[in-house]
């Protein structure tokens, strides 16, 4: 349970500095899920789930027609439903178990951008009718008061999600794990392997225009040649 | 009449302009944010700082660390006065924050973002904590002293802005980083292909197969990660079938 509140906390932070803030990246997946590992004391697995969602959104923009994936609650649902099983359970086969995380993941993130169109709507109802005050002292202290008001609210909401959806995905983490046998254990492993492709073929199509492909072949090579060297 | 801002003046707008997101609205925008940035120079500005307020409260929309430029130009156009302005400000802002907004989105979401990222993933493949540290580290202090040198260098140039970031300058720094986020990107994409070889010929396939299968989804607009949470049922049923 305090490890629950306290990557709930983190989790508000992080989402200040995400859609309130200056953008530090440490919402994203990949570093959401390092502090999430480290907090729940599972991190070399809790790091593999934030390597799989951020390849899965690397792709750049969203969809056509779709909302975007709420991805930092999905990045730390994820990581944390994982940390958390592995964390008392030693036993646990770490594939499924990493697996499970990323479908949590996954969902958690859809399920969290739905929850943020309905408290959007209740923000803009807010902004939208912002009016300056008649004095200046009024005007500053109103300024301040939504910004702050603003920053928070985005906080607590993540906060509140995370709070509601760490323990179902770790149920569902659970429940996998407990019902999947070897052969299910090694679709698991495939799916992960399928999931990470996502962020392979991002790259490809975001950097394989006519201009960038010949760096994007560069890059690629300088991996493949000081790995062969070695 | 007005004195020139002090580097404090300036520290406090920037510190107001890093949480400028906050209050992101589809009526105005980014507006509440920049009146809130303005408003902590807006007395040493002007003799009516109310007015100078309601002069900016209207719609802004430009990249998040763009901002701080536009509104430096704003704070030295305020500090000369607008009787002398070319054009209404409210024109030049406009015109200011499409120009950014494109060399921006440009600069970070189609190469700083990407590298970053990128670069962050091998690190994590690898296990290797310090240089995800390293990197995030290194993203805020470019982020920052960007936002920094912004906020001082539209402060330096007021209505001049625009012609500095539609030049030629401006574009081949954005160039070069697309191609440094290109080739992080070809990093990526050879380490995880060899680590993929290094478990087995089958996952090379595997992975080969659903990068094409996921890039022709991505060209046609489909969103890949719902995709993805229906395949997992179904793949875990042919594994269970095929062992």
């Amino acid at each position: 349970m305090p490890d629950l509140l306290l990557i709930a906390v983190i989790a508000g932070i992080l989402a200040i500095d995400d859609r309130a803030g200056w953008q530090s990246l440490l919402g994203e997946p990949v570093f959401s899920s390092l502090i999430v590992g480290w907090v729940a004391g599972a991190m070399a697995p809790a790091l593999q789930v934030g390597v799989v969602l951020q390849l899965a959104w690397l792709s750049i923009g969203a969809a056509r027609g779709t909302r975007r994936p709420h991805t930092l609650l999905g990045g730390i649902v994820g990581a944390a439903s994982t940390a958390l099983v592995l964390a008392h359970d030693s036993d646990a086969r770490t594939t499924v178990v990493v697996a499970a995380g990323v479908l949590a993941g996954l969902v958690a993130a859809e399920l969290g951008a739905v929850a943020l169109r309905a408290t959007g709507t209740l923000r803009e109802r807010w902004l939208g009718t912002f009016t300056l005050p008649s004095n200046t002292h009024d005007a500053s202290r109103k300024l301040s008061m939504t910004v702050i008001g603003a920053a928070l609210l985005v906080g607590i909401v993540d906060f509140v999600l995370v709070l509601l959806m760490i323990p179902l995905g770790e149920r569902m983490v659970r429940l996998f794990e407990a019902r999947l046998g070897v052969g299910g254990g090694a679709g698991a492993a495939w799916w992960l392997v399928a999931v990470s492709a996502i962020g392979v073929a991002a790259v490809v199509r975001a950097f394989g225009t006519r201009v960038l492909v010949r760096f994007l072949a560069a890059g690629a090579a300088a991996v493949l040649l000081v790995g062969w060297l070695r | 009449m007005s004195a020139r801002l002090a580097p404090s003046d300036l520290r406090r707008v920037l510190a107001r302009l890093l949480f400028v997101q906050a209050t992101l609205n589809r009526r105005g925008m980014q507006n509440i944010g920049v009146l809130h940035a303005l408003d902590a120079a807006a007395a040493k500005l002007s003799r009516e700082p109310l007015a100078l307020l309601s002069r900016h409260n209207d719609h802004f929309n430009t990249n998040p660390n763009a901002v701080p430029i536009v509104v430096g130009s704003v704070l030295r156009i305020e500090e000369d006065g607008l009787a002398t302005a070319p054009v209404p400000i409210a024109r030049f802002k406009q015109a200011a924050c499409s120009a950014l907004a494109a060399t921006g989105d440009v600069l970070m979401v189609g190469g700083l973002k990407p590298l970053a990222l990128t670069l962050a993933v091998v690190s994590a493949i690898y296990s290797f904590s310090t240089g995800l540290v390293a990197i995030v580290v290194l993203y805020n202090a470019a982020l920052l002293a960007g936002r920094a040198w912004g906020l001082r260098f539209g402060y330096a140039r007021g209505w001049g802005i625009v012609d500095a970031f539609t030049g030629p300058r401006v574009q081949r720094v954005v160039m070069l980083a697309r191609i440094l986020a290109a080739f992080a990107g070809g990093a990526m994409v050879a380490v995880m292909a060899r680590r993929t070889f290094a478990a087995s010929w089958a996952d090379v396939a595997l992975l080969a197969a659903a990068t094409l299968a996921a890039g022709i989804a991505i060209k046609r607009g489909l969103n890949v990660a719902r995709i993805a949470i229906v395949l997992f049922p179904l793949v875990v049923l042919v594994a269970m079938l095929v062992k």
